[in-house]
């Protein structure tokens, strides 16, 4: 199908838009011999350019400065939230520290213990199935022992609706 | 610019904060105008020019030393906008359109040296027009222009910053230039 004369307006005025001020230039033209040729032969799109150019170089010569005082401020919340951001990590290296150090001792007591159990059970002569029942008994033991602590004592609180009865 | 990007890379992994003092002085004005254009108003490019070097801070580690650190700067901006201009109206970028309705121009034409007075008047008055026409371009156009144009980024680039195909931002520059067009002859101010 045969460009139509649109197109070849359409197709100039995209070069000259993505190519900018610089390409549009005399000298630069040479280079896009096509594109030479129709700004010859079409005022429209010869202004299209002029104006293109002008455009670009009023956009450029629009100053939208940052102030000092924007600028400082920047640089100091960012530095007050780079400290923050530290803090943060050696609070969480110090947990990850501890949960290490908790699950390390908690694996050495378990082993220990378990060879106490074993080493009593054989001594009094009992059934391993006997003192393994006592060992996960004596393990689970503080766990049960505090929940039934704490369900005591929630129940010994008086109910919250008759603290604001006058 | 591939080391300078390496660099950079490294350092936003280490949270420098001395790096970001460089990179904030470094990249002030470019990234204060493109949030003044994206946005349209001032106050808001401001608060949000903060907000950008603090996710910076944050997110430093996902910088990618392959592109230029100004691309991942300015699509970090972008997203902030975005989100700023969601929380206040539930849009895409188009919804930084409607927000012109400030008294105040974000865009200050200066006085420009060095010149005769008619020229500086010209100049000025060019200024003026191309001013008012950004400020009625949809926003996504005046990002293609001002990353364009301003920022001299390639095609490619602004491709990446707006997370959008080639062919858009192509098409994008062509009908913002076209739409500016008109106000450079003087079109209603």
């Amino acid at each position: 199908m045969k460009p139509t004369n649109n197109d070849a307006h359409e197709r100039a005025r995209q070069l000259i838009a993505l190519a900018g001020p610089e390409a549009v230039s005399a000298d630069r033209l040479s280079s896009n011999a096509w594109l030479a040729a129709h700004l010859e032969g079409c005022a429209s799109c010869r202004a299209f350019a002029a104006n293109s150019v002008d455009a670009i170089h009023a956009l450029r010569a629009i100053p939208i400065a940052a102030g000092r005082a924007l600028v400082s401020t920047t640089q100091l919340r960012v530095r007050h939230r780079a400290l923050e951001l530290q803090r943060q990590r050696e609070r969480l290296w110090l947990v990850a520290v501890c949960c290490v150090a908790v699950a390390l001792s908690a694996l050495v007591s378990t082993f220990v213990l378990w060879r106490g159990f074993e080493w009593i059970a054989a001594r009094a002569h009992l059934a391993s199935s006997v003192w393994q029942v006592a060992f996960l008994v004596f393990c689970v033991m503080p766990t049960l022992i505090t929940a039934m602590l704490l369900l005591a004592k929630d129940n010994q609180l008086p109910p919250h609706t008759d603290s604001y009865r006058g | 610019m591939a080391q300078e990007s390496t660099e950079i890379a490294r350092g936003l992994r280490r949270r420098d904060p001395d790096l970001l003092d460089r990179l904030i002085e470094q990249y002030q004005h470019r990234l204060l105008r493109y949030l003044v254009y994206l946005t349209g108003r001032r106050e808001l490019a401001e608060d949000l020019f903060q907000e950008t070097w603090i996710r910076v801070l944050e997110r430093g580690h996902q910088f990618n030393d392959k592109y230029a650190f100004s691309t991942w700067l300015f699509a970090v901006a972008r997203n902030l906008a975005i989100d700023a201009m969601r929380r206040k109206q539930p849009s895409s970028l188009d919804g930084l359109m409607n927000n012109n309705d400030d008294d105040d121009a974000p865009f200050d034409v200066p006085a420009i040296a060095h010149a005769s007075a008619f020229d500086l008047t010209l100049q000025r008055e060019q200024g003026e027009h191309i001013a008012a026409g950004m400020q009625h371009l949809p926003a996504e156009y005046r990002e293609a222009l001002v990353l364009r144009f301003q920022e001299g980024m390639s095609l490619e680039e602004i491709a990446t910053v707006a997370r959008v195909p080639l062919g858009t931002v192509k098409s994008r520059i062509y009908r913002g230039l076209s739409a500016l067009e008109p106000w450079l002859r003087g079109a209603p101010l």
